[in-house]
């Protein structure tokens, strides 16, 4: 992990760009017709979307191992629930 | 800052240990909810898709950047206060409560919208659950705005400082998981189908 | 006893013991009269013995907490109760005015007691816990005023703590949350749901965050534990509290006309209110173990132990099987919820209640704990409650599954009255073990009137002799 100094832009300020980019593909992706893929790319973006906030944003990542795990494991559940319940459907 | 390399992936969470707790049973009480919200899905799916059409995306699309741009005001807050700017902090956490009013704005304006479309808690179950879980968020905004403003009063009052801001950091956990849960929640209800 | 207007609590907590003595052996009669519907009738039928029972529960309680309310604000705002005069008028109005509506129960046919009482002018009479004629129900607003007046007033001139600040701002709420019970409409649908502010209200609500309030206070004193972790867990306790039983309330909508949206919302709520007796559990063992003091007043310490685990058996392990919509839709209102109800009251309420009496009591009386001897007394008869209870429980259950298999579930669902017959055993077992609770409230009362208090010097001996 790169020291601020070291980069032209904070990394929460790149993470922020990320998260607009990333927020208007979900957007586009979704806005067309359906498809298994599609909407599952759509879910995997927004599982990175959440792991940036959880790790810029809330600051974890300069925290200890065991409360990452907790929060990727949260993303992972979440996000794992609901591919399962589409999968079924 | 090269302090920060020291000290990598050792701290403990940021702010008050007691946010947490309140934050982790936030996040479970929401992914319970993303949970039934897909499952339910599962045994309605035409119900759920052709309701699904009666949201206005635009909206949904505003009120993501309003509450991404207005987290990211807040992590820069956090960086102020951190250097002992606690002026700074104050107008970063100005910003954020104003995109923050944006967004309940851009909220309500659609929720008028809704109404008038005929949505309701009654007509069918993705209008329940669409109106449930985003008028809970709401709420959850509302409070996140009201920590953020108590917060935002201290920091202009020079109540911070580099070495002691405990709340600043707790206040904005909160407000980060607030928006971590609406960009579940958008790509859920909004987009996904 | 730090403060001389503590001493107000005393008469309180000893009406709430006699009030509960009446409370049970209401309960036997009326477990009795399931198995012959003919015991004592005409002159005590079974609905004015289970009003009596259920009626006097409340009164105890509420009775039991006034008293811990006068005996923790003053000494957490570290100041004189406002007026122990007030309070000590207002006990004896609690006092007659419940002894007399017992009566009136008892020796007033219940239609004339609503003619004579004005319930025509404004009916609120005929609901459960409900029964009471309108006067008694202004008197408990009254009575409650009053009490909110003194506490109040104490707590502004004193210091402010998260314990008294939760204990005085839920007692206001105790006092709000009653007043649905003067809203009675024609609507049945609209009825039921005034009928749940008060209950769910107060059980799944309210009185859960005066449980915090008071087991905090109990355990700062006994533990020694920093005053600042315990009010952490407290406000987590209390927002877990809100956050699930505010909707939760929704898991008494399913069925009873409500909007069909309450089955969801209801169910993924409530399925969330055993988390913070989970979350007591937790505390109350945590700070047990941080203890900085071997406190002499074991009976108490044990109470204090004993209500999480019996308020999570009851209103969380209990209350989670029947709280889902799915399940709900076979259970509702069979003798799975009278057996949730026994315990979730006893377990929570009851047990709290009993924890502050055996923590404030002995210094009441001038002691910091009583005599080894008295307080084995105490706890055997904690332990022979605290068994009876669960027996109840479990025969109530096995009576509701019973119900569930032969008339709700069956293809071929066979008549109440039947079903009733079959479960005859279960009642035989749950008035068995209402006797026996009945001997442990006995044994518990017992230890009252063993004298001493706790001897360090010989407590020490014997604890190195063994």
């Amino acid at each position: 992990m790169k020291s601020p100094a070291a980069l032209p832009f904070k990394p929460c300020t790149v993470s922020w760009a990320a998260l607009l980019v990333l927020t208007t593909i979900s957007f586009e992706l979704g806005s067309d017709a359906s498809g298994r893929m599609l909407m599952a790319a759509v879910l995997a973006l927004t599982l990175i979307k959440g792991q940036l906030v959880v790790s810029h944003f809330m600051g974890l990542h300069r925290v200890r191992l065991e409360w990452r795990i907790a929060m990727a494991a949260y993303l992972a559940a979440v996000g794992g629930v609901i591919a399962l319940a589409y999968s079924i459907s | 800052m090269n302090a920060e390399a020291s000290v990598i992936r050792t701290q403990p969470l940021p702010g008050d240990f007691a946010i947490w707790i309140f934050i982790f049973a936030e996040l479970t009480v929401f992914g319970v909810l993303f949970a039934a919200y897909a499952f339910a899905r599962s045994a309605h799916v035409d119900l759920f898709n052709a309701a699904q059409l009666g949201l206005n995306r635009v909206y949904g699309l505003a009120n993501t950047l309003l509450l991404v741009t207005s987290s990211y005001f807040v992590a820069r807050a956090t960086l102020s206060i951190k250097a002992g700017r606690s002026t700074a902090c104050g107008h970063w956490l100005a910003g954020a409560l104003g995109l923050g009013a944006c967004f309940l704005a851009v909220k309500l304006a659609e929720f008028h919208q809704d109404f008038a479309q005929g949505i309701s808690l009654s007509a069918n179950l993705f209008d329940m659950f669409y109106l449930s879980l985003t008028f809970f968020h709401f709420m959850h905004v509302v409070m996140g705005m009201v920590i953020l403003a108590v917060v935002a009063r201290k920091a202009y009052a020079g109540r911070y400082s580099a070495a002691d801001h405990t709340g600043v950091e707790t206040g904005a956990s909160y407000w980060h998981m607030v928006d971590l849960v609406w960009i579940i929640l958008f790509a859920l209800v909004y987009v996904i189908h | 006893m730090k403060y001389q207007s503590q001493a107000v609590a005393k008469p309180y907590f000893i009406a709430a013991l006699a009030l509960f003595v009446g409370q049970i052996v209401f309960g036997l009669i009326a477990g009795l009269q399931y198995l012959d519907g003919t015991f004592l009738f005409p002159e005590l039928p079974f609905d004015v013995a289970h009003m009596s029972h259920t009626n006097l529960l409340i009164v105890w309680l509420l009775m039991a907490f006034m008293g811990a309310a006068y005996f923790i604000v003053p000494e957490e705002a570290q100041t004189e109760l406002y007026s122990p005069k007030l309070a000590l008028v207002t006990f004896w109005v609690f006092l007659t005015a419940g002894a007399l509506t017992i009566a009136a129960y008892l020796f007033v046919p219940y239609a004339h007691l609503a003619a004579i009482t004005g319930n025509a002018a404004l009916p609120t009479m005929g609901r459960g816990y409900l029964e009471q004629p309108l006067p008694t129900k202004i008197g408990i607003v009254l009575v409650a005023l009053s009490l909110l007046f003194n506490v109040t007033m104490t707590l502004i001139k004193g210091r402010k703590t998260s314990i008294n600040l939760i204990l005085v701002g839920s007692l206001w709420g105790l006092a709000l949350l009653f007043l649905p019970a003067f809203y009675f409409p024609q609507d049945t649908v609209k009825a039921s749901f005034g009928w749940w502010w008060i209950v769910h209200g107060w059980v799944e609500g309210d009185w859960e965050l005066i449980l915090g309030a008071l087991l905090g206070f109990i355990l700062i004193k006994m533990t020694g534990v920093d005053r600042e972790i315990v009010e952490k867990w407290l406000y987590i306790i209390v927002a877990m509290t809100l956050v699930s039983g505010l909707i939760g309330i929704g898991h008494h909508y399913y069925y009873t006309g409500a909007p069909s949206y309450w089955i969801w919302l209801g169910s993924i709520f409530s399925a969330l209110e055993p988390l913070p007796f989970i979350l007591l559990i937790a505390f109350s063992f945590k700070m047990l173990l941080a203890r900085r003091r071997e406190h002499p007043n074991k009976a108490a310490m044990l109470w204090a132990l004993g209500t999480p685990i019996m308020a999570f058996l009851g209103a969380g392990l209990w209350g989670f099987m029947i709280t889902l919509a799915p399940a709900q839709y076979y259970m509702h209102g069979t003798n799975f919820t009278a057996a949730h109800g026994h315990l979730a009251f006893f377990g929570a309420y009851a047990m709290v209640s009993l924890a502050i009496i055996s923590y404030a009591m002995p210094l009441l009386r001038g002691r910091i704990a009583n005599s080894a001897a008295a307080q084995r007394w105490e706890i055997a008869g904690f332990w022979i409650m605290v068994l009876s209870m669960l027996g109840i429980a479990l025969a109530l259950t096995g009576a509701g599954i019973v119900t569930v298999v032969l008339q709700r579930a069956a293809d071929d669902p066979m008549p109440f009255m039947q079903v009733q017959d079959k479960e005859r055993v279960f009642f035989w077992l749950r008035e068995l073990a209402g006797v026996g609770f009945f001997v442990g409230l006995l044994v518990y009362l017992r230890s009252f009137f063993v004298s001493g208090e706790y001897e360090y010097a010989g407590e020490m001996k014997r604890a190195l002799a063994t």
